[in-house]
């Protein structure tokens, strides 16, 4: 599955605060291949992120996942879409408050309309790999914020999404989660053959990617630059 | 299922003290539908087993008619005259007597004619007409030390009424009804304290109304005109019965109130609830969770706490109400306990709806960027 920006066009807010984040981008990322997005704060990276998860639905141009269009789906659609399609692990606020950590991962399964009992033992090695394995049990409120990125992060790789949306990944973590962190996500885009795009400031991150994306290329804000593709 | 459950868990707390504000509230409909009951039977459960369709007074009577109402023979005989009905003569009063194992009662005197399709018949020992002024009282006097084979001398009066059977309960407001033949009742109703009072004493030959048995009531305008009177339906006439429009408002008033404060408490929570939860139901909606989806999930949630908490309230207003027993006029019969509940918990339901607008507008964008 690829997934493929046409002249992608999003202007944020309203009046005079309306400002324009992505101008006319177009970029395009490959299976099995990770793509670090860099840029400072500000640069849409985020932006990009919601338009490619269809969160967002862009101003004007195409998003294409597989070659569809997901600018053109409804509401309900794109929900179905992320939920089948998408794995997300964002910046912050990934879990849900009271769950255990394990459960995070069963709600995911059960809102993808799987059958959480089915994928208990899967989740609950996923949880060991990204290094919780000794906390399945505890609530979200009691993990610290590296652990809750790394159970989000086990939640998006749970269900082998088609494409993998990474917002910050190790914004919360110390140097060696950090490492084990990106290595997982570059193991499993290459093991599963996702599309995985990494927002970061990290340079660490961008060392792991296959590919690094520069926003001030892609929105011309530095350069003047208004394309990038990926091979 | 599994997502709304482990938020139930999640949240337990809170959902208990929701559930247990459901319950008392909902026991309250229960007890307040009790004695709305108990009460509405207390005060014309002998006007509802009258094997009547209407009832006619005389039109002077405008408010408690069953008091100041009074018709005549020559009335009774044209009421008799006319085609497809059947009238019989209904006197009602008030009075007390006591044993002569010295119970002292109250009771509601119903006079009606031994025979006629008024006459009640026994349970147990004898029908009316069996004994001169032999009486047929309800199973409430009996709860209160009345037997077959006392008799009942009415105070003041000094008329002596034997007890000759004893039918089923019958009351009429708040007092324990007594059938007893209609020249009876006339007696005990026009005779004068001090003055002759025996069977030959002369007393007006009136009565309190005329009960009716009709085919149908097309024809009872024309009638009530030619005759002087006014004639409605039996259950209208429950209004004659002393204080049964007053309890009725009161009654009415409170469940009306309950039935407003239900869904409010339970909006309020859930509203509170979705206000909290936004972050959650944000990051449902970026993991894919439709909107319906999330309604779904709010709906079930508000059903378990909307469903269970009435459910225990219920058992707890029946519980009540096997607690008080007799001792006021509490009845609850399942149908209406379910009814009652059954109308709390939808509109306890429709209290959830008032926050659903808010659950389907969670934004999840708000996951990207957002720092909670």
């Amino acid at each position: 599955m690829s997934l493929e920006l046409s002249d992608v066009t999003v202007a944020l807010g309203s009046g005079d605060a309306r400002t324009t984040v992505l101008d006319g981008v177009c970029a395009r990322f490959s299976p099995g291949t990770v793509t670090a997005l860099v840029g400072p704060s500000g640069s849409g990276k985020s932006t990009l992120l919601a338009v490619a998860g269809a969160l967002l639905r862009p101003d004007d141009g195409q998003v294409l996942l597989d070659g569809r269009d997901l600018a053109a789906l409804g509401d309900s659609q794109r929900a179905r879409v992320r939920r089948e399609h998408i794995g997300y692990m964002f910046q912050s606020g990934n879990l849900l408050s009271g769950l255990t950590a394990v459960e995070q991962l069963l709600a995911a399964a059960s809102i993808a309309g799987r059958r959480p009992r089915r994928l208990r033992h899967r989740a609950e090695e996923l949880l060991a790999a990204v290094g919780v394995g000794h906390r399945l049990t505890h609530r979200a409120e009691q993990l610290s914020g590296g652990e809750r990125q790394r159970v989000a992060l086990a939640r998006a790789l749970l269900l082998a999404p088609a494409l993998l949306l990474v917002d910050e990944p190790t914004a919360a973590v110390d140097r060696s989660q950090a490492g084990t962190l990106t290595e997982l996500i570059a193991a499993s885009t290459h093991e599963h053959g996702c599309v995985t795009v990494v927002a970061t400031h990290d340079p660490a991150v961008s060392e792991v990617a296959d590919h690094r994306l520069d926003m001030a290329a892609l929105t011309g804000a530095a350069t003047g630059a208004r394309r990038a593709d990926q091979p | 299922m599994l997502l709304p459950l482990l938020e139930l868990r999640a949240a337990r707390g809170r959902f208990v003290l929701m559930g247990t504000v459901v319950l008392l509230v909902a026991a309250l409909v229960g007890t307040v539908s009790g004695f709305t009951t108990g009460l509405t039977d207390d005060t014309v459960s002998a006007l509802r087993r009258l094997p009547a369709t209407h009832v006619a007074f005389s039109p002077d009577a405008k408010t408690d008619q069953f008091a100041r109402s009074l018709v005549d023979e020559r009335t009774l005989r044209g009421w008799r005259g006319q085609d497809g009905l059947e009238a019989a003569p209904l006197g009602v009063s008030l009075t007390r007597g006591t044993s002569d194992r010295g119970a002292e009662v109250d009771m509601a005197a119903f006079g009606v004619e031994p025979g006629s399709f008024l006459d009640p018949g026994a349970d147990r020992g004898a029908p009316l007409g069996t004994e001169p002024d032999g009486i047929v009282i309800s199973q409430d006097l009996v709860d209160e030390g009345l037997r077959v084979g006392d008799t009942v001398v009415v105070d003041r009066l000094g008329i002596k009424l034997p007890v000759t059977g004893v039918t089923g309960h019958s009351a009429y407001g708040h007092v324990p009804v007594a059938y007893l033949p209609v020249d009876t009742w006339q007696r005990l109703r026009f005779s004068t304290p001090g003055a002759p009072a025996g069977p030959s004493a002369e007393v007006p030959r009136q009565y309190s109304a005329i009960a009716l048995r009709a085919d149908d009531g097309a024809g009872l305008t024309g009638t009530d005109r030619e005759l002087g009177t006014r004639t409605v339906p039996l259950k209208d006439s429950y209004a004659a019965a002393p204080g049964y429009s007053g309890e009725r408002i009161t009654m009415t008033s409170i469940q009306a109130f309950l039935y407003v404060i239900g869904p409010l408490v339970v909006g309020s929570f859930f509203s509170v609830w979705t206000v909290q939860r936004q972050p959650e139901l944000a990051l449902l909606r970026a993991l894919g969770a439709s909107r319906r989806r999330l309604l779904g999930h709010t709906l079930l949630q508000a059903g378990v706490v909307v469903v269970a908490g009435t459910a225990a309230g219920g058992a707890l207003a029946a519980g009540i109400g096997l607690l008080v027993g007799g001792a006021v006029p509490f009845s609850l019969p399942a149908a209406t306990l379910l009814t009652a509940l059954a109308a709390f918990a939808l509109v306890g339901l429709a209290g959830t709806a008032l926050t659903l607008r808010r659950v389907t507008r969670s934004d999840p964008m708000t996951m990207l960027g957002a720092n909670r």
